[in-house]
């Protein structure tokens, strides 16, 4: 701030042209950035003729709401959609208390066998199974196609129990101490006086964790085998899986289906993003926050 | 000495582990049943790595399975599709980090001159949104822009330079590009936050004396931006470094086809295919584990050598 007094004093040629250059590349990556989402948003809306005939640049074509109703009609992503929200407001909650638990027990420097308890934590960052050893483990404790063993496998995320600890870390050791004078015990002060205090924190992990439940795909689709469990990103993949193969047979020739399918895949896209746009704006400013109370200790 | 050993047990971290527990009963409550999950979800498959040399089955389990000892070892070194896989996956890597990993660097210190709040505010939601989309969100569209068809792109090439369509998903040139612009177009902007954060901790007073010294804006960046990030900078190739060998799995499965099977099959999709669906379980687990020793060497290689170069590494 106290530079951009100084600056007007002399702003010489050169800078200006940088300024304008560094504006320019900014405001570029940006559009490209934005620019695929508006064009499959669009396309959603558009008539599936002018998707064909290649039409569609910014604003929908001979906008209608076909490819919604179809959406509807099929009815296959809105039921998946109902497996994603059990997922996620089910998986966040058990992160929430696990992670919160096992970070709030570790942030206290007194705890014996603390160093040992976070080494062993930390060191599961570093080095896993892999995807096979999991595997067995899931079918050998029959947890296979079912949402328990999803969210024992995603119960918690070593990097946010490492930056809620640190969090917990940072309170003033005061406050604990003065509760556990007056006879309260840790649940007591967790509770009343470690979880008030901790709101931000808490609403980055929220935020990780949902997102992530919300955009997994890769354990669902490893560990999940009845269709009536599959969570949308599982289902969305199969539809453009589908789309896609007609596109590889109807390379040359398109066929009224493929276009069709065009402006439905455009619309499944947007309905498996929407609630993550919708909430984004609100909530962006928890995510770039708990990026820096992670980064802090790294 | 009885004295001496009163003496011991009153300093800090002396305390025996009885008096501990006692003492620390619900922090031991909140934490054990979490460190026996880490024991049982984390721990056991790592030693359960150990069927890479056997011959796993699921009807006989691990203890019932025959060890066959570095048979598969051999089979990964002697077999061509592993060959295949480690070039795509260290290929994939190399380009992504040669092109992807300056950009956000070049962002960050871009949005750092930036005096227009507003412009930055709206810039950087922008930047961040891709890295909220699930990878098979960022595949549809991306499969959907490119298509040869009705694809944007294609109608852009057609329309404005009149070139003949390009099938950019089913070409072995142009796939593994769009990958490449794939992870900047999802990772670029997010990564601007940690530099960002580097940058917001450079003394103020570096960039007042070079501007008393004449400096221009190229220069502050040249010299008090870039060196005040280097740390940073290096810590994020040192963690980069250690990811090389490992392609995530999404990412490449949701925009690949068979088409481009021999530029786009790396190790995470190769033992997802032959692993999960073909049941090869312990020579895809044989491939896991050098995959894991490759980068633990690549990770304390890289640290070594910033060590050597920049005074620090990771550690």
């Amino acid at each position: 701030m106290k530079r951009k007094a100084n600056t007007k004093v002399k702003s010489s040629y050169g800078e200006k042209i940088f300024m304008a250059i560094a504006y320019t590349i900014v405001a570029l990556f940006s559009i490209c950035a934005l620019y695929p989402f508006i064009n499959v948003l669009s396309t959603s809306f558009s008539s599936s003729r002018a998707v064909g005939a290649g039409e569609v640049i910014l604003f929908p074509i001979e906008p209608n709401l076909q490819a919604y109703r179809q959406l509807l009609f099929d009815g296959q992503i809105l039921a998946s959609m109902k497996n994603t929200v059990l997922l996620t407001v089910a998986g966040t909650t058990f992160n929430l208390v696990a992670t919160t638990l096992v970070a709030y027990a570790l942030s206290k420097p007194r705890l014996k066998g603390r160093k040992f308890f976070v080494g062993m934590i930390v060191f599961t960052m570093l080095f896993s199974g892999g995807m096979i050893p999991n595997f067995v483990l899931i079918k050998s404790l029959h947890l296979m196609n079912t949402f328990s063993g999803l969210w024992l496998m995603g119960l918690i995320s070593t990097y946010n129990m490492i930056v809620m600890k640190t969090f917990f870390e940072g309170i003033p050791d005061g406050l604990c101490e003065a509760a556990a004078i007056d006879g309260a015990n840790e649940p007591t002060i967790l509770c009343r006086i470690v979880l008030p205090v901790s709101k931000p924190v808490m609403a980055t992990m929220v935020l990780f964790y949902a997102v992530g439940w919300w955009n997994n795909y890769f354990n669902p689709m490893l560990y999940l085998s009845s269709t009536s469990k599959f969570p949308m990103m599982v289902k969305l993949k199969q539809m453009l899986d589908t789309a896609k193969m007609i596109e590889v047979s109807a390379a040359e020739g398109l066929t009224q289906t493929y276009i069709a399918a065009e402006t439905f895949k455009a619309a499944s896209i947007i309905v498996a993003t929407l609630p993550i746009i919708c909430v984004y704006p609100f909530l962006q400013k928890y995510f770039v926050k708990g990026v820096m109370i992670g980064s802090i200790k790294g | 000495m009885k004295k001496g050993r009163e003496q011991l047990k009153n300093t800090r971290g002396k305390i025996t582990w009885r008096n501990a527990i006692r003492r620390d009963k619900w922090l031991y409550i909140f934490l054990i049943p979490f460190l026996l999950y880490f024991v049982v979800f984390k721990y056991v498959p790592m030693l359960g790595a150990a069927m890479a040399f056997q011959n796993f089955k699921f009807s006989t389990g691990f203890w019932g399975s025959e060890w066959v000892g570095l048979e598969h070892f051999k089979r990964l070194l002697t077999g061509n599709s592993f060959g295949m896989i480690l070039k795509n996956t260290l290929l994939l890597n190399i380009a992504s980090v040669i092109f992807g990993f300056p950009i956000p660097i070049i962002l960050a210190i871009l949005l750092n001159e930036i005096r227009c709040q507003k412009f930055k505010k709206v810039t950087q939601s922008i930047m961040y949104l891709p890295h909220f989309m699930s990878w098979v969100v960022l595949g549809g569209i991306l499969i959907e822009i490119f298509s040869p068809s009705t694809g944007i792109v294609n109608m852009i090439l057609k329309n404005v330079f009149g070139i003949k369509p390009i099938y950019f998903m089913g070409s072995n040139f142009w796939w593994p590009v769009i990958f490449v612009i794939s992870g900047i177009w999802q990772g670029a902007g997010w990564g601007t936050i940690v530099y960002l954060a580097a940058i917001t901790g450079i003394d103020p007073e570096l960039y007042e004396a070079a501007k008393v010294d004449g400096a221009g804006k190229l220069r502050q960046i040249l010299h008090i931006t870039i060196p005040g990030i280097a740390g940073t900078i290096v810590i994020m190739l040192i963690l980069r470094m250690g990811s090389m060998m490992d392609i995530g799995f999404e990412q490449v499965y949701v925009m690949m086809n068979p088409k481009v099977r021999e530029v786009s099959e790396v190790i995470s999709t190769y033992v997802y295919r032959v692993g999960i669906e073909g049941a090869q379980y312990s020579y895809t687990t044989a491939i896991g584990l050098f995959q894991s020793a490759v980068s633990c060497l690549l990770v304390f290689t890289t640290n070594a050598i910033a060590r050597r170069i920049n005074g620090s590494g990771l550690w």
